[in-house]
């Protein structure tokens, strides 16, 4: 299927996550949401008013709260799916933890452990996927997730031979109209946002943070922030296309 | 074919890590040669030939890399992908992982 990516990204710019979403599961057989176990809970929601039969995924890195692994079967009770888990590989966590402890991200930083408990595993599933929907939002991380289009193509899983569409309907939903949606809609949610929690990751990774602190600072607090020093600054692109013929 | 590798020039007037990372690997492989061009994006140049290619292209990181052959034009901006597909190259699965994760860092929330 050849699709105008770029096209679609700014024809749908605007409009609400429910229709980027009917948008993405019409166009692709091959899809699946994946959820975290957070505040993405709703495009389940939205994605079980739009069509009964839909795809999602998550990953258990087998570190995370008791309270998402309750949520994860009371969303598959609740909307009556079939929730796949797809887990890391365990030759390769039994290595890292023969190697390293079970702490080794405190010491080493989290690539590592994240590499082997979420990426990979999230390779293997793409690998067989055309297209995939995520929760992420610009309002989580203005640093790395501000320009997040609601659609594009995943350049870090795609190959020449096999292109994949990463969909981002929640892109311009902050966390107050999540949250009204969860609310008004009754969906069922973690715990753990009762708690003082805003990001919902592995427990030995995620704390509390105060009222208004970002996403970033609720995971691997111990590391320095992102480097970011290989980015084009948005301004640059943007005097750019206004100034010079490309 | 035609091969293009775009950089990134900070403010100082240093390659950006990646950048000087990815230049150096090239060397060390002996693929530098095979380089037809290298093109610099300059921080603080908004008009300049890097920062133009990366706003046609839809890049927001260097490097990258543009393969043009006839009328086709490949745009790569993982090192690994375009060292496998252009240059035959055995890349290692932990290499892979670690480009896709410092391109993406997002992806650790997942
Ligand atoms: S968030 Fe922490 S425990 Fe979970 S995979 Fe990453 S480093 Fe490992």
């Amino acid at each position: 299927m050849q699709l105008d990516i770029t096209h679609l990204a700014l024809e749908y710019e605007n409009k609400d996550p429910q229709e980027i979403l009917k948008l993405a599961l019409d166009k692709f057989d091959r899809i699946s949401i994946s959820f975290s176990g957070a505040e993405d809970v709703i495009l389940i929601d939205m994605a079980s008013k739009i069509k009964a039969d839909f795809n999602v995924f998550s990953i258990d890195t087998g570190r995370l709260h008791p309270e998402t692994y309750q949520l994860l079967d009371q969303v598959r009770e609740h909307y009556g799916i079939p929730l796949e888990i797809v887990f890391p590989e365990s030759s390769e966590v039994e290595t890292l933890v023969k190697e390293k402890g079970l702490f080794s991200f405190y010491r080493d930083g989290h690539q590592e452990c994240c590499g082997i408990r979420k990426v990979r595993p999230l390779r293997r599933k793409l690998a067989t996927l055309d297209a995939w929907i995520t929760g992420q939002r610009k309002d989580q991380s203005p640093s790395t997730r501000a320009t997040i289009p609601v659609v594009q193509i995943d350049a870090g899983f795609s190959t020449s031979n096999h292109k994949i569409i990463k969909f981002n309907p929640l892109a311009n939903w902050s966390s107050a109209q999540v949250w009204q949606y969860i609310v008004v809609n009754k969906v069922p949610y973690n715990t753990l946002h009762t708690k003082g929690f805003i990001s919902i990751g592995c427990e030995p990774c995620t704390r509390t943070v105060l009222p208004n602190q970002h996403e970033r600072e609720a995971r691997w607090w111990w590391e320095e922030a992102v480097d970011k020093e290989c980015g084009f600054h948005k301004a640059n692109l943007v005097r750019n296309e206004s100034g010079v013929a490309r | 074919m035609k091969i293009t590798v775009v950089k990134k020039m900070k403010a100082d007037g240093t390659l950006c890590r990646k950048s000087a990372n990815v230049i150096d690997d090239l060397n060390r492989l002996g693929l530098i040669d095979q380089i037809d061009e290298f093109v610099a994006a300059e921080e603080h140049e908004p008009t300049s030939q890097g920062i133009a290619l990366a706003l046609k292209h839809n890049v927001d990181a260097a490097p990258f890399f543009i393969v043009e052959e006839g009328d086709s034009t490949r745009v790569y901006t993982t090192y690994f992908l375009f060292l496998k597909e252009i240059f035959n190259q055995e890349v290692s699965e932990d290499d892979e992982i670690a480009e896709i994760m410092a391109q993406n860092p997002d992806l650790s929330f997942i």
